[in-house]
């Protein structure tokens, strides 16, 4: 068991690079993959006649490696949805109910096909009318909060168990932008908190900063009556209220 | 025979008349008359119905008493009321003891009647008819003005005056019977009124003295007050009041002003602390003491009063180091204050308030505040550290074995009180180890007490390191002089002899890579050797910022020996035969980093002994100076110790912090372990209470839980955010 690492990465915005990325998987011996061949090895047992969304997993797969789809292939995607992976929340909604689980950044082939079996999707078109579906709004609580984790598990990088802060600050702003789970004023004063806050402690953000936050909104909407003696809320929340009290006094 | 037996009875009562008015004599009736009128009165009640005359007579007898009593001892009384009550009383006393006397004779003369009628009857005995109609009729008539006469005569000698006390017990002994069994008619009667008059009279006594007398002079006269009515109830009143009346006496004149009195300005509590007032202070425990929870007051000021000197004790320090004095880890005066004045309370404690437990934790609350108060660069941890390494180094401060012991003890005591105990054990450590390794430890059975002290307050584990530090040095004299003879074998220039260190134990130090000396390499080399044979599983890491050398330095004609530290010997190598070099060729040859070789070459020549001639000379080593062997050194001593400064820091802060993080985390594992499900603030809790040598704050606890999340010891009950699950 591992404490959490701190490494420093050096861009900004991690989530989708404007530029196309290299695969994850480095063996170069996997280049002309037949994969056809492979697909049927790596059937779900559930349909009868060929499973939903081969095809269209097939068009966007790694192409190095072909039991999954990487985020060159989910902006891809994007682009024929004609989707800003950047500002549209809805792909990330898409990824989650399709079953992304296993690994961060990616969709492995059984996921897809699985998720695809579950949504009635095989074409293009079908995911087209899903849009609309995936606003945020749809969601009941309990789904939101596991979403809401989902976009933190979704977006790390390999290994790394933390998200850079100003990453977390984008997700924040995407996540909540429409919904009604995070007040804006809670939002934004939170996420400048994290943008100024001086001290290296808050550079990376934890899975539990990330989820606490959510609940942390809906469960103290009035800050005056936020008794740290007795929180079990982390000490960033602690640290963040603290820091709005001292501004009230400063009024 | 009616007229004969209405005869009789008619003679009984002349006689008894006459009787009664000889009053005072108590042989009254002869043998013979006596007996005549027993059978009389036999025969009267032996007769068969209709001529039984038992009813007749125990009628009779209670006329004949009643008829005596207020035809006769009433105006008596009456008569007497109103001239005094002294007088009143008087009477009173002989009108009962003729009573008694009566009443003894007539139940003698009356027996027959006791033993037959009476018990066939279930009536009251004759003495106690008689007693009653002494009751219905004089008594209580009389008792509001008998009361009254003696609660007077009481206050009178309340004031003072000189009372018959002797009449006062014998009126008391009235009240006594007339409860016939019980206590009831003297606590009705004369004890709640004179608990009311007592209340009254030290009411207004503690308005007079309140005004005008200090505290202790009031105390003085309330033990007084408290030790008379004490006396008085025994000697005259009924026992049964002792606890009643000083109950009322202690309510009026210290309960109702115990604030007004603890806290009277020049005089209160606080005043008799600041001037050693031990006698008052004596006697306020003990008045104070008697009072529910009356000491709790007390000991509270008692508390704020010791807080307030140990402040004093911090201010003094702290103007001291405004002053412009240098601030360093070695402060004994301010040590030496705060033990005086832990002593100081410890005996007070001790000898005023008898050991009492309020003041034992007044005192306690007051150091724990004080000793956990630091101010400036070094906590009180590394103070009373510092301190402890004055006493137990050689050449430190000079004390007889005994001093050494009490004074160890005396800063056990206030390492007791000490929050942070495991910087005070990091710090001391690091100083053991200094004073281990360069010999400065003035008695190895002082390092062995101050140890086993430590180990009685804090358990095993805290004082383990210390403890193999010790051992290592045994080990290592076994091991040196095994070695010594080896090296004899090898007939090396050098007299060589290796320390080694348990890691784990000691501290850790920095070991710069040093180049040394041929001959030094050698030998270490062979030790290395030989000691890998003996123990193959050990690694060696030598550490050459610790160790020390006698160089044997030639100045001219004189031949001095130089006590110096490895590092130090090795420079000189360099330098011998009058060689000069500069620094940095310094450096290089002897492969040492700038922030050592600076202190190094400036303990050589910029210290009291300057071997080392530095050019350009001045008071700071720069990269551009040149060193040469000083060839007109010389010293009145043959031996001369050059000090150098200390490379290492004096604790490592970094593992005291670490220590602490492990500790927490390890006692949130061991306690969600046990519980497997737990609430924050239980959770925060207990962690609390397992850790005995310092108080995270719970911020600091927090942090840890969420490193633990992280690393998926626990997680957040998803029905309870408030609560933890341990994860297995």
């Amino acid at each position: 068991r591992t404490t959490s690492s701190s490494t420093t990465t050096t861009t900004t915005t991690q989530m989708w690079s404007g530029s196309s990325r290299k695969s994850r998987s480095s063996s170069s011996s996997h280049h002309h993959h037949h994969h056809h061949a492979s697909s049927s090895s790596g059937n779900s047992s559930s349909s009868v006649k060929e499973s939903f969304g081969v095809k269209l997993f097939d068009k966007y797969a790694d192409p190095d490696d072909a039991t999954n789809i990487n985020m060159e292939g989910i902006v891809n995607l994007c682009t024929e949805l004609d989707i800003d992976p950047l500002t549209d929340i809805r792909i990330l909604v898409f990824l989650w109910k399709m079953g992304s689980k296993e690994k961060p950044q990616q969709i492995s082939k059984e996921e897809w096909l699985a998720g695809c079996t579950k949504h009635k999707v095989d074409t293009i078109d079908h995911v087209r009318k899903m849009l609309p579906s995936l606003d945020t709004g749809f969601l009941i609580h309990s789904e939101f909060k596991d979403f809401f984790k989902f976009c933190f598990q979704f977006n790390r990088e390999g290994t790394h168990k933390t998200l850079d802060r100003e990453l977390v600050v984008e997700l924040l702003r995407l996540v909540c932008g429409t919904g009604s789970y995070i007040a804006k004023e809670r939002l934004d004063t939170y996420c400048d908190f994290l943008l100024s806050h001086k001290g290296t402690e808050y550079v990376r953000i934890t899975l539990d900063q990330w989820t606490s936050f959510l609940d942390f909104c809906e469960e103290v909407p009035n800050l005056e009556y936020y008794d740290e003696t007795t929180s079990a809320w982390p000490v960033l929340i602690d640290e963040y209220v603290e820091h709005m009290q001292s501004l009230q006094q400063k009024k | 025979n009616d007229e004969i037996k209405a005869k009789a009875i008619d003679r009984l009562e002349d006689i008894l008349d006459r009787g009664i008015n000889n009053s005072g004599r108590t042989s009254m009736f002869g043998p013979r008359e006596y007996i005549g009128i027993y059978t009389t009165c036999y025969e009267m009640c032996t007769q068969r119905s209709p001529y039984n005359w038992s009813r007749d007579l125990y009628h009779r007898h209670g006329e004949t008493i009643e008829k005596y009593l207020t035809t006769k001892v009433i105006p008596a009384l009456r008569e007497k009321t109103g001239q005094g009550g002294p007088i009143l009383l008087n009477e009173l006393q002989s009108r009962w003891l003729n009573h008694q006397i009566m009443n003894k004779w007539l139940k003698k003369f009356f027996t027959y009647l006791d033993r037959f009628y009476v018990k066939h009857h279930s009536l009251p005995t004759l003495h106690q008819a008689g007693l009653r109609h002494f009751r219905t009729h004089v008594y209580d008539d009389v008792k509001r003005d008998a009361t009254g006469a003696i609660l007077d005569l009481i206050n009178d000698e309340r004031e003072g005056r000189i009372i018959d006390k002797t009449l006062i017990k014998s009126i008391v002994a009235l009240y006594e019977a007339m409860g016939m069994g019980s206590l009831d008619a003297y606590n009705a009667d004369l004890e709640s009124m004179l608990l009311e008059s007592t209340r009254q009279y030290y009411s207004s006594k503690r308005e007079e003295w309140i005004a005008s007398d200090s505290t202790p002079d009031y105390l003085i006269k309330a033990e007084a007050a408290l030790e008379t009515e004490r006396n008085r109830v025994n000697e005259y009143l009924n026992r049964s009041s002792e606890g009643k009346v000083l109950r009322v006496v202690e309510e009026e004149i210290l309960q109702s002003v115990q604030m007004v009195l603890l806290e009277k300005e020049g005089s209160g509590c606080r005043a008799l602390l600041a001037n050693d007032k031990s006698e008052d202070l004596r006697r306020m425990h003990r008045l104070f003491a008697r009072l529910e929870n009356g000491l709790v007051p007390m000991a509270s000021i008692v508390q704020g009063f010791i807080s307030s000197m140990g402040n004093d004790c911090i201010n003094k320090r702290q103007a001291r180091l405004n002053d412009g004095e240098k601030e360093k880890a070695d402060d004994p005066k301010f040590v030496k204050s705060l033990i005086a004045l832990h002593e100081k309370y410890l005996g007070v404690v001790r000898d005023e308030f008898c050991g009492n437990s309020l003041f034992q934790k007044a005192l306690k609350d007051a150091f724990v505040e004080i000793i956990n108060k630091d101010i400036g660069q070094f906590s009180n941890a590394e103070l009373m550290s510092t301190f402890c390494d004055r006493v137990l180094k050689s050449g430190g401060e000079k004390l007889t074995d005994d001093e050494v012991e009490k004074s160890l003890d005396r800063i056990v005591q206030l390492f007791s009180y000490l929050t942070d105990k495991d910087l005070f054990a990091e710090i001391y450590r690091n100083q053991l180890a200094k004073r281990l390794l360069n010999q400065r430890s003035a008695s190895d059975d002082a390092e062995k007490i101050m140890i086993a002290k430590l180990k009685v307050q804090c358990g095993t584990h805290f004082t383990s390191k210390m403890e193999g530090m010790l051992g290592d040095l045994v080990v290592g004299d076994e091991q040196n002089r095994e070695f010594e003879s080896k090296m004899k074998e090898q007939k090396a220039n050098l007299d060589f002899s290796v320390q080694v260190l348990t890691t784990g134990f000691w501290p850790t130090y920095k070991s710069p890579e040093v180049a040394l000396s041929p001959d030094m390499s050698k030998c270490m080399d062979f030790f290395k050797q030989w000691h890998d044979r003996k123990h193959a599983q050990r690694k060696l890491t030598w550490i050459f910022s610790l160790g020390t050398a006698t160089v044997r330095a030639s100045f001219g004609k004189k031949t001095y020996d130089l006590l110096v530290t490895t590092l130090q010997a090795v420079a000189l190598a360099q330098l011998n035969g009058g060689v000069t070099m500069g620094f940095e060729e310094l450096a290089e040859k002897l492969n040492l980093e700038e922030n050592i070789l600076k202190p190094l070459m400036h303990s050589l020549s910029c210290g009291k002994h300057k071997v080392i001639t530095k050019s350009p000379a001045s008071n700071k080593v720069n990269l551009t100076d040149k060193f040469t062997a000083n060839s007109k050194f010389t010293s009145n001593m043959r031996k001369i110790r050059i000090p150098m400064a200390n490379l290492e820091a004096s604790h490592n802060k970094h593992r005291v912090e670490e220590d602490r993080s492990t500790a927490i985390e390890a006692a949130i594992v061991r306690i969600m372990k046990a519980r497997k499900t737990l609430a924050h603030q239980q959770l925060v809790a207990e962690v609390l209470a397992q850790l005995a040598f310092f108080k995270p704050n719970p911020r600091t606890i927090k942090k840890r839980i969420e490193a633990l999340i992280e690393r998926e010891y626990l997680e957040r009950r998803s029905d309870n955010n408030n609560a933890y699950n341990y994860l297995a």
